[in-house]
């Protein structure tokens, strides 16, 4: 008989304790995430293990999907129009973004979650994520733009790296390290190059020269002074200094380009920080024992000193429980914004972040073989005195397109002059229908 | 039949109807009559889309009707040893993931590429980039056209020449007909039906042409937009502008400009072969 009872026991022991694991299990709210970065994915979960860790009494089951990047936005995009079989949260990529924010906006306003944390990070990382004055979405890095060096190409050209602070510095050095090597009458060696059919290399001068896509009021800029200065800046180390060519492949993460860094044929470029994860990534570390990072050339004193290039904002899709809103909004400021959760994005992603107070943390300031075994947040940090904001707008997305295809192209390849390529945009947008002002 | 109706009837009811629909992001859509498509008329790319399309079709018509043809005629001559693993080489590309051949021949066009390399030992020309200049865009689109036709085409071909009799050939010798007279005259006017049918089928691939500039060029129209597509200038439309309507608008061009082509070849060969 006690047998039989001890043996009723511990069923009943054994069925509660697995209705408690069960209960608990139920009690964690599902959280469903896309991605188009697999790493992404990762620190996302990793920051809502420490998110359960903090708050055990409202704990969360995030899961996440990794799909290719074009595919996820399009998929994204046709769920959101059809109103069904969109994730709770979602990666819009910066140049993506305006596109979910036409028409009736389908996403969350994530304005409260962020305002206990707005004095703590660099606010204008926010802006591109803006529409009619809300936020929907959080980046993951800040991703300031720096300068890559090769420190063998220079010190055989006779340039020490750290002479270089103003861009006129960095013109003279390019005249000494772009050098005909194999006397065929063209360099074989060049001091920078200028991408084609990617955006990256003229926006990070238009961004420092004050110009940009739109202004912090939401304007249309594209065809600025400070950007007519800013392509001609550029296309002029390519034409007059003859100190950059342009990228192999159109674009910094075309394998040619890669292979053109690797074999010594560029010592130098300027690309967002988390250009830094290429080095390992696609070149195999193979230019660790000379690869720096330094903060880029200054254009005057007291002007900026670097902007903010690419990015991905995580959005709350409408599609969510509204039972869950509150919690997921919490959760993603939390996963993003919170001190511990900038650390993680420089030690699990290596990005650079958006808080200013961690960027003197210990585990910030490590020293990196891939950077010939510097401490390279130091550089970062230095650059970061005076960022150039970049604001987004509807016609945010179309710009890109325009700039990757037609405009570099024009301005670099067929030497046409930058107003005329900017005034050739501005049409195009006109025909699009978007509002361009004066 | 249901199926059909609902993924292939109603996707293009509603294509049509959108076109005449301002659908711009998720709201209500309202009527704007003829809007989308004087849109698409003003839109600066369209001309250039339209175009590079057009150039491109007449040039995969140029090279994919006269390959295959040759090619499968000598096949069919019996001159050329015809083992399974030739035909099956000669048919692989068509069943290679896009994905994959766009890499590859990302990496055969490049500057130090395969092809330059060839280029240079053979004919001395100095190396092109051909994946960064804007008027090598459509060449290197033909190129990876060739190469994953070629092989279906000869296909065809291979079955219109298996329908053409062999006593014609025997006759035709014993009145001294040459080789090429043979190819002239007997199997050339024999195959027109098959012939017909690839020409269609190449206008209507040549103007539906997406994939292989979106791969080869990671998405885009390439360097200077050289190799931009009706369809990448639709899903641009769509995709990235989420502008539908107009985009529906341009679709129902397409589809007009494919329609008229299609039709304007079946009445010329059917005029032609009734005077034959």
């Amino acid at each position: 008989m006690n047998k039989r009872i001890s043996l009723l026991l511990l069923i009943a022991i054994l069925l509660g304790s697995l209705g408690v694991s069960a209960v608990s299990a139920q009690d964690a709210t599902d959280l469903s995430l896309w991605v188009f970065v697999d790493r992404h994915g990762l620190f996302m979960q990793n920051q809502a293990a420490r998110w359960n860790e903090v708050n055990p009494d409202r704990p969360i089951n995030l899961t996440y999907e990794q799909i290719d990047y074009t595919q996820m936005h399009d998929n994204l995009l046709a769920s959101l129009l059809v109103g069904m079989g969109a994730p709770d949260l979602a990666d819009i990529e910066i140049s993506k973004f305006a596109t979910f924010t036409k028409g009736d906006i389908q996403l969350i306003e994530l304005d409260d979650a962020i305002e206990p944390y707005r004095g703590d990070i660099i606010e204008t990382r926010l802006a591109p994520y803006v529409a009619n004055g809300h936020n929907y979405g959080i980046d993951y890095h800040l991703g300031s733009f720096v300068m890559y060096y090769n420190t063998g190409i220079l010190s055989a050209a006779g340039v020490d790296v750290d002479s270089i602070r103003t861009w006129d510095d960095y013109i003279e050095a390019g005249k000494k390290v772009t050098q005909d090597t194999n006397g065929d009458g063209t360099p074989d060696v060049y001091m920078a190059s200028v991408e084609t059919s990617g955006v990256m290399t003229a926006r990070g001068i238009m961004l420092m020269m004050g110009g940009g896509a739109y202004d912090a009021e939401g304007n249309l800029i594209l065809n600025s002074e400070a950007n007519v200065k800013a392509l001609q800046f550029v296309q002029d180390l390519v034409h007059v200094h003859g100190i950059a060519r342009p990228t192999s492949g159109g674009e910094h993460h075309s394998p040619d380009h890669f292979l053109d860094l690797v074999e010594g044929r560029i010592a130098s470029l300027w690309m967002p920080q988390w250009y830094m994860t290429r080095f390992p990534d696609n070149m195999s570390s193979q230019l660790a024992a000379v690869e720096v990072i330094r903060p880029m050339p200054i254009f005057e004193e007291g002007g900026y000193t670097t902007t903010m290039g690419g990015g991905t904002g995580t959005a709350i899709t409408n599609q969510i429980d509204p039972s869950k809103i509150e919690l997921a909004k919490e959760f993603l400021a939390f996963a993003k914004l919170t001190y511990e959760a900038n650390v993680a994005l420089w030690t699990d992603l290596g990005f650079d972040p958006m808080r200013v107070d961690v960027y003197d943390d210990p585990a910030l300031l490590i020293t990196m073989d891939d950077f010939s075994g510097e401490v390279p947040f130091e550089y970062i940090k230095a650059g970061l005195a005076n960022v150039a904001p970049e604001y987004t707008g509807p016609y945010y997305p179309e710009i890109a397109t325009i700039m990757q295809t037609t405009m570099m192209y024009e301005l670099i390849e067929n030497k046409k002059s930058p107003q005329e390529v900017l005034d050739a945009a501005i049409a195009e947008l006109q025909a699009m229908g978007a509002d361009v002002g004066g | 039949m249901v199926v059909f109706l609902i993924f292939k009837v109603y996707p293009v009811i509603l294509a049509v109807i959108m076109s005449f629909q301002n659908f711009q992001g998720v709201q209500s859509q309202e009527w704007v009559g003829l809007t989308n498509y004087q849109n698409v008329f003003n839109l600066v790319r369209f001309n250039q889309a339209l175009a590079n399309t057009t150039i491109y079709t007449i040039g995969t018509l140029l090279i994919l009707i006269p390959l295959p043809l040759v090619l499968a005629v000598l096949l069919d001559s019996g001159r050329v040893v015809q083992s399974t693993v030739f035909r099956t080489l000669i048919f692989l590309p068509a069943l290679t993931s896009l994905v994959v051949a766009g890499t590859v021949f990302r990496l055969i066009l490049a500057e130090d590429g395969f092809l330059n390399l060839f280029l240079t030992s053979l004919f001395g020309v100095q190396p092109l980039r051909w994946l960064e200049v804007s008027d090598l865009a459509l060449p290197s689109l033909i190129l990876v056209a060739t190469w994953r036709w070629t092989g279906i085409n000869i296909l065809y071909f291979n079955s219109g020449l298996v329908n053409i009799s062999k006593d014609l050939y025997e006759a035709a010798v014993i009145d001294g007909a040459s080789a090429f007279q043979m190819f002239w005259r007997i199997t050339l006017p024999l195959l027109r039906p098959t012939t017909l049918f690839v020409v269609v089928l190449s206008i209507i691939g040549g103007y539906q042409v997406f994939v292989e500039p979106f791969i080869l060029y990671t998405g885009g129209g390439g360097p200077g937009d050289g190799g931009l597509t009706m369809a990448l200038l639709i899903y641009r439309t769509a995709f990235t502008s989420f502008n539908f309507g107009t985009a529906a608008a341009m679709g129902v061009i397409l589809a007009a400009i494919i329609f008229v082509f299609s039709l304007i070849q079946f009445r010329y060969f059917g005029v032609f072969s009734k005077e034959d």
